[in-house]
């Protein structure tokens, strides 16, 4: 068996006659173009919680220009507001009086503070813009006719003022479509029972408070 | 319609719409920009004008870099460095002669009547001097410094009340309260006329309903005389002396001051004239002195959006009032600063200031009553303040909260926010001072690596070992602020503190003198020869210098415009600068001086670097 397999080697090593191809030299031949990768270098960080300041100068204007003390005689009632200093450290304001820093991270005490003021915020302003029905120049966050049992269509284009008034930019550029979300949860809000307000108005309170609450909404 | 016309009408409604072109990344850019710039985001119709065709950026950002906002916005990035508030129970400024206390006394009629006094004022019958001006015999009850009295009350008789008694038409109660008969009592509508707001049921009579129309208070303090002949009594006081009967303190003594100058006129502005005289007074409408009761002066409390949109107010002392307008001062000069797009040098060069009504009267009539205490052993009687009162507009009444007059030159020893009452107060010692100055406008902090701290006598700090790696730096930077006493404003000058008194050295077979010498002079650097200013020991001549020698050295190091820099890249970005910024960083630094250290241009540039417009890590999807 042995003679055999070495015979076999033999044969496979020395098959054919199979000697190195010659290189021959030529002139130098460029190296074949490359696609360029640039690479962003700058230093990135996470986002920067909005200045509580700034927010509190948003709210104030979303309430229709309010005063902080005429905000809160709005806001309060129906366990919907307490009172400007339980929610002002939550919010990340500096206290210089004891040394306390300004909070440029959210956190959810932050958060849940927020969700509170967004809250009463959107409530009253339902009562306001869409119960009382004023002219839609004099409305400060439902600037829009409020659709009938609304479509997705006749939906969206409420929704973008909403989305514009608190984010910033028409909801059709949102990274993630976003209309469709929110009209499940508006239909969701929509299909329950009616409390002190329709099921329509709760269910535009509720997708203005989602929009408040919305990450886009306290960051930058 | 013509058929080119026709064409253009047509291709015009065919052009997209440049808005449907902007993408998220700009949408998102501008909302920073209008939180940083316009403090607040971008409205509907903010957002509209940014989509149309032809908005141009530059222009709106030139009219954002003009606007209040933008100068609220940088001038945070200073106050939460600096945080200047004082704590709620900071028991700061309390001086006797300004201190108008409050007790009740019974009249004929048995009415309680509210009675105003100085502690410590002069009267001329000795059983009363430095007191309420009532024995206990007399009225039946014994006046502590504040509060009600104890005791029960006798009825006092007219002529009585009258004798040493009188009513006066108060500062805070009446805007026209210098004319001969005030009319324009304070009521609601002073909210909206002058930012002034009392609790109005705390400045009613005893029944609740009766608005209060005048105090009572005794003569002496009536008095409206500038200035005031000094009295020496011969009395000697000693400390283990009984106390009189129905006193609870000792009779004043003569002071240094009114055996050197018994006879003489003083001036009543000051500390050694309510001391030493018995014509010193209130002056006109009560005007030199605050009233500690009642408690309904509203003071904002939390105001994170000034002082005009209050968060939360509480009814406090006018002396504790007066303290949110030196917090008030200090913003009011940042945001000259910024808003005017002055030298950011200014923040600790600037002689100019900005006062409003409450502190118009602070500088005029209160702030010298720190001076001089001890230091009238020392010769010094009139204080050399940092704000002469000379240049405080006279136009300003006390209660004009809402009126701010800018102030261009407070005197030769300002400097910049270092010189105001809040620093001074909330960085009470002299390396407390120096240490915020280096901490935030040079960006450097004391730290010291791998030191060891062993027991040691030497009291040179900059020697010492352990200490010495931190305080070579601290020391000669602290000692540009000997000349200002500790928590307090009083101003040491040259000619009666000079870095070395020969009266205080301890050539004498006692060492070295007691009383002030040792208050203004440091024990552990003084010898038979020679003494040292407290504070001064770690370069003398920096006290001369004062702060604007500080001023002078950290705005010309080259670690202030980067440090300018660093600070507010920081903020607007909200993140650490790295190592990769550096050269970023350096640019901006250089444009920085080269533009005169205008804070807008620097603004400008970072808002509009590709490191603010891509500042966080949100990838586009």
């Amino acid at each position: 068996m042995r003679p055999v397999a070495l015979l076999l080697a033999l044969l496979v090593a020395c098959h054919g006659d199979r000697r190195p191809a010659v290189i021959s030299p030529g002139t130098a031949q460029p190296w074949p173009a490359h696609r360029a990768v640039l690479l962003d270098q700058s230093p990135k960080a996470k986002r920067r919680a909005v200045p509580a300041e700034v927010f509190l100068r948003a709210y104030l204007g979303w309430f229709g220009d309010l005063a902080p003390y005429d905000a809160f005689l709005r806001a309060r009632g129906n366990d919907l507001f307490d009172q400007w200093s339980y929610y002002l450290a939550a919010l990340g304001l500096p206290d210089h009086h004891v040394d306390a820093p300004r909070i440029s991270q959210s956190n959810t005490v932050m958060l849940a503070t927020i969700g509170r003021l967004g809250e009463a915020l959107c409530i009253r302003s339902v009562e306001h813009d869409l119960r009382a029905n004023p002219p839609l120049d004099k409305r400060v966050i439902f600037a829009f006719e409020q659709p009938v049992q609304p479509t997705r269509e006749t939906f969206a284009p409420a929704f973008d003022i909403l989305h514009r008034t608190f984010l910033g930019y028409p909801v059709a550029l949102a990274p993630i479509p976003r209309i469709d979300r929110f009209f499940a949860l508006y239909r969701e809000v929509a299909s329950r029972q009616a409390t002190r307000l329709t099921p329509d108005e709760m269910a535009w309170a509720a997708v203005c408070t989602a929009l408040v609450q919305h990450p886009e909404a306290w960051v930058y | 319609m013509k058929w080119w016309l026709a064409c253009v009408v047509i291709g015009l409604a065919l052009v997209p719409d440049l808005g449907a072109q902007r993408a998220l990344a700009d949408y998102r850019y501008f909302r920073a920009l209008s939180i940083d710039l316009a403090g607040r985001p971008p409205t509907r119709d903010e957002i509209a004008a940014f989509e149309a065709a032809g908005f141009d950026l530059d222009a709106w950002l030139d009219a954002r870099l003009a606007s209040e906002p933008y100068a609220e916005r940088i001038r945070r990035v200073y106050t939460d460095l600096l945080r200047l508030e004082l704590p709620e129970g900071t028991a700061v400024f309390r001086p006797p002669s300004v201190l108008l206390r409050w007790t009740t006394i019974q009249d004929a009629d048995g009415k309680t009547l509210d009675l105003y006094f100085r502690e410590g004022q002069r009267r001329l019958k000795p059983e009363l001097d430095g007191q309420v001006c009532f024995t206990q015999a007399e009225t039946g009850l014994i006046v502590g410094a504040d509060g009600p009295p104890n005791g029960t009350p006798k009825r006092v008789s007219k002529r009585l009340l009258e004798e040493r008694t009188v009513v006066v038409k108060p500062w805070w109660l009446y805007a026209d309260y210098k004319t001969r008969q005030p009319r324009n009592r304070a009521d609601a509508t002073w909210v909206e006329r002058y930012g002034y707001e009392l609790v109005w049921s705390m400045f009613n009579e005893a029944d609740g309903k009766t608005p209060v129309t005048g105090v009572r208070v005794c003569r002496e303090e009536a008095q409206i005389a500038e200035t005031g002949r000094v009295v020496a009594t011969g009395r000697i006081v000693k400390k283990g002396d009984p106390l009189l009967p129905g006193r609870l303190t000792r009779l004043p003594a003569d002071t240094a001051f009114a055996k050197a100058n018994a006879g003489t006129m003083t001036s009543c502005f000051a500390q050694t004239g309510f001391e030493s005289s018995i014509e010193c007074g209130c002056g006109v409408g009560l005007e030199r002195c605050l009233p500690t009761v009642p408690a309904g002066f509203v003071m904002p409390w939390v105001t994170p959006l000034g002082v005009d949109l209050a968060f939360d107010s509480a009814p406090r002392p006018a002396i504790l009032w007066l303290r949110a307008w030196w917090s008030q001062e200090a913003i009011h000069f940042l945001d000259r600063i910024f808003r005017e797009d002055r030298d950011v040098r200014e923040i600790l060069t600037s002689p100019s200031t900005t006062v409003n009504g409450p502190l118009a009267q602070f500088y005029r009539f209160f702030a010298n009553a720190t001076c001089c205490g001890a230091a009238s052993e020392l010769g010094y009687t009139q204080a050399e303040p940092l704000f002469d009162p000379a240049k405080v507009p006279t136009s300003l009444s006390p209660h004009e909260v809402a009126t701010w007059t800018v102030v261009e030159d407070r005197g030769p020893h300002a400097a910049g926010v270092m010189t105001m009452p809040m620093f001074l107060l909330k960085y009470g010692s002299r390396r407390q001072r120096a240490h915020a100055v280096y901490s935030v406008f040079m960006c450097k902090e004391f730290v010291a690596e791998a030191a060891k701290l062993e027991p040691s006598t030497e009291p040179d700090l900059t020697k010492r070992a352990g200490c010495s790696t931190c305080h070579q730096r601290l020391e000669p930077m602290a000692a540009y602020f000997a000349r200002i006493q500790e928590s307090d404003w009083t101003y040491l000058p040259q000619p009666l503190f000079p870095v070395s008194l020969e009266r205080c050295t301890a050539a004498g077979p006692a060492g070295m003198p007691m009383g002030a010498c040792r208050t203004f002079y440091d024990p552990d650097f003084t010898d038979r020869t020679s003494t040292m200013l407290r504070g001064a020991y770690g370069a003398p001549a920096h006290a001369d210098e004062g702060p604007r020698g500080l001023a002078r050295d950290v705005t010309s190091s080259p670690e202030f415009a980067p440090c300018v820099v660093r600070n507010v890249a920081q903020s607007l970005l909200g993140r650490q600068l790295t190592a990769a910024d550096d050269t970023w960083k350096a640019a901006l630094a250089k444009a920085f001086v080269d533009g005169k250290y205008r804070m807008r241009s620097l603004v400008r540039a970072i808002v509009t670097s590709p490191r603010y417009r891509d500042a966080n890590d949100r990838k586009p999807r």
